[in-house]
């Protein structure tokens, strides 16, 4: 296990990354629904739920492509979300950091 | 130093984490590796391809990792298979309740690409050998 093969990895991890751009943004503009239902007051149960699965994918993968602080929000929208009401102010601020760290407004 | 030739098969619904830990294993340990996107197929995977270990998600849906590893722990065939769990819970009690199943290990997401072949290694006891 050298870094000899770590830039070939990187190169093999950014195509990974270029792939998964158009599910990315689908689950970004779900996350964006349910920041804008759970603001004025109309978070939907299956909605909310598929929120969290999506949040909860989000922290567990971003990371893997050096996307940290992705993780990180990704982690904050989950709990917010796992724990109904939800916060809807802080919720919909926290998507919009996610899409600046990730750069895709 | 490289570390013994090893085959590992990861079962997770998510194509991204499949593909990169796939890619990371390759590349960082020239292991070999299949891939499962559900439990029941990862069952019958390990059962054909007798790997040397499983790292498999913790949430799936269907048969999810916790009720996998007791299917295969029922099954002759591969209830021998050291399983590594991988789990995005942070919460110390998720964890405490993952490590009581009885698997080998649990491994957390997001992992680092370059270091999951070490990872494993360590918590299966795998030597590695020397490369010249």
């Amino acid at each position: 296990m050298t870094a000899k093969n770590e830039p070939k990895l990187d190169a093999l991890l950014a195509s990974v990354w270029e792939r998964g751009l158009p599910l990315l943004r689908e689950r970004l503009d779900i996350l964006d629904r349910a920041a804008r239902a759970a603001s004025s007051g109309e978070l939907t149960e299956t909605l909310r739920m598929e929120a969290v699965e999506i949040a909860h994918k989000f922290s567990g993968s971003l990371g893997m492509f050096g996307h940290d602080r992705g993780t990180e929000i990704a982690r904050k929208i989950e709990q917010i979300l796992s724990a109904p009401p939800a916060a809807s102010n802080r919720l919909d601020e926290l998507v919009r950091e996610l899409r600046h760290t990730l750069r895709i407004e | 130093m490289g570390t013994l030739m090893k085959r590992v098969l990861i079962i997770d619904d998510e194509e991204d984490i499949r593909e990169v830990a796939a890619l990371a294993l390759e590349a960082t340990a020239g292991w070999t590796i299949f891939t499962a996107g559900s439990g029941a197929e990862g069952i019958a995977t390990a059962v054909r391809e007798q790997p040397d270990a499983v790292l498999m998600d913790v949430m799936m849906p269907g048969s999810d990792g916790p009720t996998t590893f007791r299917t295969m722990q029922q099954n002759p065939l591969v209830a021998h298979i050291p399983v590594l769990l991988l789990t995005a819970k942070v919460q110390g009690v998720d964890q405490r309740r993952f490590a009581s199943l009885g698997v080998a290990a649990v491994l957390f997401k997001p992992f680092d690409p370059m270091t999951l072949a070490r990872q494993i290694s360590e918590a299966l006891g795998w030597k590695e050998e020397p490369t010249s």
